[in-house]
């Protein structure tokens, strides 16, 4: 049985189709399995191999993973709500409400996209801290981290600016109150309040500012950064294997050199 | 230091299994390749397939939660009807649980500014490298520095009145105290843990749990006027 | 094979390699995603079309209700109202006749209502969230949707809404609103209405700054302590004053108060010797058409234009009643009370009669010491604290502004900003009804006083108060039905002095202006004969005898009934009738006799009227024995042609006569002048 399942997607990947499509056909040998992942214009941001101990759960719990999966079904379930919806006032407010009440599945949809959402900041920071206390943030590693961190403070925007959308009281409100914390910065607290509202209050404005920075900017910056995310993990060595793995040794013996200049 | 046969080159000899590589040897080492070779697995298909279950499993877990629990939806905005309380979206509660107590440019720019910096420097610092317990060097100075910083930083939150971020504090301090108490050849498990510690670890550690607490105080336990109530008293 | 090795192998199988683990996990998120369109499918609006179909399967006239039946979500769209109404996707059979009888919702046929729901949808009427298809979103209060569905006791005051004046057929509204101007609720509170204008209190408190002359600092302290003691009737509410607080009020007042030239007298002619006289001139005066009194049995028995009378002798200083009752309008110009004209015995027999009532125990236990400054003080700031200059003119102290609530949209004001006292189900409306029934339950430190209403009037002010809401003010003028305010009429010249002096507006209204409790004289000039009227005037009787409320009599003397009538006769004429097109005697004695037969059959006039006293029996509308003696022919001819338009609201339904019938029962009715008899008296 086991191999019937195996088989029949060897006997799909053999297909002319497929083939023209992914331009690797069947085959378990090493190179084979390396093209396959170096072909794909996606897939060839990873590495081809990776160590058997970092693909065990325990290893990274998958957070980061876990993450892109989030992104991915905010993605498709925005695209699919963005059908249903206007960035006017109070037009934004109808339509979550027909989204509840009139469109097939409308209501599913949107839950998704809002519990997903959620999980998403949650996932970014559970990714954060699992990265810092594995220690992967260390040389040569440094710069992912970085572009991790960016990571985070777009997803927090991307979850803040989607906070809005729905234009009920508590998006208001919470736009308000969150908002309100930019004007205290120094000197330029009201420019940038204002700069972030399209004017000096939560209003049509402010909606559509958001709708165009949830629905098309912050999403564009977040998948190029996740592109170079990924593409870093390669480029760095790999996933971080503790303590012993060659990338580190380099980092530590080029420190330890450096010191003893 | 301009001596530049502080070290010698050397080639690795087993070019086939692995990339070239370089090893810088000192004088105060022995010329010893740590790295074993590791058992390494396919991307396509061990690693990717993982993945998509991985994904998948997630996703079938938020489809369930989605088909229960309806987002929250409340009445159209109305901007001349403030709630009580006004709460930002449960990410930002730690930062509007912090502006209960400070000014506005301390909590909502400077808090937060501080620790986007910190959080992006923290690579480049050379004692995350080390990677070694704080108090296993220099010990006495260090702990004097820890015992200043501790008590200023406990001092600090106590004048405030932020008794919700004091309390996190003093639990992460009590633990340093018992690291700087034990070394890596102490005879606890968790001692021994504890003293392997580096101070990148400590500051982590209190800032996650500062934020967890501040987080759960925020959205939890804060009623009208941000106000202290339990969970389950309905205002 | 044990259970763990055979648990095992199945593992394996659906697990045992990541493309095994692929394929069980795919198919286990195609499931779950596939839940959705799925429980889209068996949504509850489906379940009650489904159930609808099943219950008219079983009827006769079940192919037409298939036929009216439409499937799918169905709604009710009204842009410029800013209506998207879905109830009819579950309530499928509002509009079918035949469903009478189906008493189980969502299945019930609508009432028959003047209004198409197609042009109002429903949530106008009976709130609720429209755009809802769920039974909880669209009928309760939620956390997305605050206004539920309106209870069934308050849905006149949607009708409110667009209609700003009385309507007949919701009671319960025009009560609200008049229970709203007569207890003074808008003295203190703003009411701003959807055409601009304030809403205007009815009843009239009367001014403070002289009540030295009035009354005594004792009466004052048990009024303010509770004015039900005083009066049954009172309309001013309970503050709920303890007695240092009502101490220093009284104290205030009595300080404050200046006296006027003219308002107290002593008079030095006796009181008639017959000691029923008192009571006699009580009757004759028709007092008890404005004043009440209770009687022994504890009704009270008269009318609610003046103040209750059955303590009065308790209160008003004997000086002062004197005075009033010579000429009231020396204490209060404004006052509704007329000017009769009495003789000084008259004056001193009425007010002993008056001043024998009074009740002994009401201020049998107020002993107050002399009032310091202090008290004085306190009083001073009390009477600005609770707002008393709100109704009251007090010297010396301005009317607050805004002192209350404004209570322009209170219909929808947000729950959410509402502090409910405790076990209060949290709604407007029970909030509303909440706060009349006991104003400062909700929280300590409120001022608003006690009232003591039913409970049928607490839903019927709950009612005119939630008809105050955004929607009414936000209506398109089209759809409004504005009402035609209170003018400020008032009659021009000597006669015209002369009616305010007699207060005729207390009671009638002419051209907008005045009272309701006797005929509207708009247009009295067509309607009578002018001897009818100067007979009337001298001595006016009444052409309903079962009323006790009476046009009293003024005592007037022929200069002043000839100034009246002369006015009246010219001033007051409907542009419709002209009196003079139509002669008052002459009619041919087949006319009479045809328009008897109408009269008598044809339109069974005698169910409410009565022209044969031995005979008829309607009570309903006038007597009509002396019609003829009465009423100008061409106003009885064009009543007969349309009532309403004479005289809008009136009972007498519209018989579309032809103008043969008309003309005929005109005749007839103009013939009955009356026995010589009656004539005399």
């Amino acid at each position: 049985m086991a191999k019937t399942v195996t088989q029949y997607f060897d006997d799909l990947r053999d297909t002319r189709v497929w083939r023209s499509i992914f331009r690797s056909g069947t085959g378990t040998s090493t190179l084979h399995r390396s093209l396959a992942i170096q072909q794909n214009v996606f897939l060839h941001l990873f590495s081809t191999k990776v160590r058997r101990r970092m693909v065990s759960v325990g290893a990274t719990w998958y957070l980061g993973t876990l993450t892109l999966g989030t992104f991915l079904i905010l993605v498709i379930t925005g695209i699919l709500l963005m059908l249903y919806y206007h960035p006017s006032v109070p037009q934004a407010y109808a339509d979550a409400k027909d989204l509840q009440f009139v469109v097939s599945s409308g209501l599913f949809l949107r839950n998704l996209h809002r519990w997903s959402a959620h999980a998403m900041v949650f996932l970014v920071f559970a990714h954060m801290f699992k990265v810092f206390y594995r220690g992967a943030y260390r040389p040569p590693r440094e710069f992912n981290w970085v572009i991790g961190v960016i990571l985070l403070l777009i997803t927090l925007l991307l979850s803040y600016t989607g906070y809005l959308l729905p234009w009920d009281q508590l998006a208001f409100w919470a736009i308000t109150v969150g908002s309100n914390i930019a004007s205290a910065v120094p000197l330029l607290g009201n420019r940038i309040h204002f700069l972030l509202l399209g004017g000096n209050s939560v209003n049509a404005n402010a909606l559509l500012r958001f709708y165009v920075l949830h629905c098309m900017i912050l999403p564009l910056t977040a998948i190029f950064f996740i592109a170079i995310h990924f593409w870093r993990i390669r480029k760095d060595g790999g996933l971080y294997a503790h303590p012993s793995e060659p990338a580190t040794l380099r980092a530590r013996a080029a420190a330890v050199g450096k010191e003893a200049q | 230091m301009s001596d530049s046969k502080d070290f010698v080159t050397g080639v690795d000899s087993n070019a086939k299994k692995a990339p070239r590589r370089v090893v810088f040897i000192t004088r105060r080492i022995s010329a010893q390749v740590k790295a074993v070779e590791e058992e390494t697995l396919q991307t396509f298909p061990e690693v990717l397939f993982r993945a998509v279950v991985a994904i998948e499993v997630l996703a079938v877990v938020l489809v369930w939660i989605a088909l229960a629990f309806n987002a929250p939806l409340e009445g159209l905005a109305d901007p001349s009807h403030t709630p009580n309380p006004a709460k930002a979206p449960w990410y930002f509660l730690g930062l509007q649980e912090m502006l209960h107590y400070f000014p506005p440019v301390v909590a909502g720019v400077l808090a937060p500014g501080l620790v986007v910096i910190a959080l992006i420097i923290i690579p480049y610092f050379n004692i995350n490298i080390e990677a070694e317990g704080v108090f296993l060097k220099d010990r006495d100075r260090r702990l004097k520095i820890f015992y200043a910083a501790a008590v200023a930083l406990c001092v600090f939150l106590f004048l405030f009145h932020v008794y919700v971020a004091l309390v996190p504090t003093l639990i992460v301090a009590a633990f340093m105290i018992l690291a700087g108490q034990s070394s890596l050849n102490s005879r606890s498990t968790f001692r021994r843990y504890l003293a392997s510690k580096p101070l990148s670890f400590w500051i982590m550690s209190w800032f996650l749990f500062e934020l967890i607490v501040l987080t759960a105080i925020g959205t939890f336990f804060r009623g009208p006027g941000w106000s202290w109530v339990w969970p389950w008293t309905r205002y | 094979m044990g259970l763990t090795s055979k648990f095992v192998s199945f593992w394996q199988q659906l697990f045992g390699d990541s493309v095994r683990a692929f394929g069980t996990v795919s198919l286990v998120l195609l499931i779950s995603l596939a839940i959705a369109p799925a429980k889209n499918h068996f949504s509850e609006w489906r379940h009650y079309q489904k159930q609808y179909l099943k219950m008219i399967r079983g009827r006769g006239e079940a192919v037409t209700l298939q036929r009216h039946f439409q499937g799918d979500i169905q709604q009710v769209w009204l842009p410029e109202l800013g209506v998207v109404d879905r109830c009819t996707t579950c309530h499928v059979g509002l509009k079918e006749a035949s469903l009478v009888d189906v008493s189980t919702q969502p299945f019930r046929k609508h009432p028959v209502i003047p209004h198409s729901l197609d042009q109002f949808g429903c949530v106008m009427c009976h709130r609720g969230q429209g755009p809802a298809t769920t039974v909880q979103e669209a009928h309760r209060s939620t956390l997305a949707w605050e206004q539920p569905v309106l209870p069934a006791k308050y849905i006149e005051s949607s009708c409110g809404q667009c209609h700003r004046w009385e309507l007949t057929g919701t009671p319960t509204l025009n009560e609200g609103r008049h229970l709203l101007t007569a207890n003074g609720c808008v003295h203190c509170h703003t009411v701003k209405l959807p055409d601009g204008t304030t809403m205007k209190a009815t009843d009239d408190p009367p001014s403070l700054s002289h009540i030295a002359d009035k009354t005594s600092r004792e009466w004052i302290f048990a009024w303010l302590k509770d004015p039900k003691a005083y009066a049954a009737t009172a309309t001013m509410p309970n503050f709920k004053f303890n007695d240092d607080e009502a101490r220093d009020i009284s104290a205030f007042l009595i300080a404050n108060s200046t006296p006027v030239t003219g308002d107290t007298v002593g008079l030095n002619a006796k009181a008639a010797p017959d000691p029923s006289a008192g009571a006699s001139l009580y009757g004759e005066s028709f007092c008890a058409s404005c004043h009440a009194v209770q009687n022994t049995a504890g009704n009270l028995v008269g009318g609610n234009v003046g103040p209750e009378l059955t303590r009065v002798g308790s209160k008003v200083k004997p000086t002062w009643l004197q005075a009033w009752l010579r000429n009231p309008d020396t204490y209060d110009p404004e006052t509704a009370m007329p000017h009769y004209r009495f003789n000084d015995q008259q004056v001193v027999t009425l007010a002993g009669f008056l001043q024998a009532k009074s009740d002994s125990d009401l201020l049998a236990n107020v002993h107050l010491d002399p009032s310091t400054p202090e008290q004085i003080a306190h009083g001073k700031h009390l009477v600005t604290d609770y707002g008393c200059a709100s109704c009251h003119e007090i010297s010396g102290i301005k009317k607050p502004e805004n002192f209350a609530p404004d209570l322009s949209r209170i219909g929808s004001k947000a729950v959410n900003q509402l502090i409910f006292s405790q076990g209060m189900p949290h709604t407007l409306p029970d909030y509303i009804a909440g706060k009349i029934r006991d104003p400062r339950a909700s929280s300590p430190g409120l001022k608003m006083p006690q009232y003591t209403f039913s409970p049928a009037q607490i839903d019927s002010l709950t009612t005119a108060l939630l008809s105050l809401n955004e929607r009414s003010h936000s209506l398109p003028p089209a759809l409004t039905v504005a009402g035609t305010p209170d003018s400020n009429y008032q009659p021009a010249g000597k006669a015209g002095k002369l009616m305010r002096d007699l207060a005729c507006f207390s009671c009638h209204r002419i051209n907008g202006h005045g009272g309701d409790m006797a005929p509207d004289l708009s247009w009295e000039g067509s309607s009578v004969q002018r001897q009818w009227l100067i007979d009337f005037l001298k001595n006016p009787n009444t052409l309903r005898p079962a009323l006790i409320r009476r046009m009293p009599r003024f005592n007037l003397t022929d200069a002043e009934i000839n100034e009246l009538t002369d006015y009246i006769m010219t001033v007051y004429q409907s542009p419709a009738v002209d009196r003079d097109s139509m002669p008052l005697t002459g009619f041919s004695p087949t006319q009479v006799e045809q328009g008897r037969q109408l009269f008598y059959s044809k339109y069974a006039c005698q169910s409410c009227h009565i022209v044969d006293p031995k005979n008829d029996k309607g009570y309903i509308g006038p007597t009509l024995t002396q019609v003829g003696s009465r009423l100008s022919s061409a106003w009885v001819y064009h009543w007969m042609k349309n009532p309403q338009a004479l005289r809008p609201g009136t009972t007498d339904p519209n018989r579309n006569m032809s103008d043969d019938d008309a003309r005929a029962l005109t005749a007839f009715l103009m013939n009955q002048k009356g026995s010589a008899e009656a004539k005399k008296k």
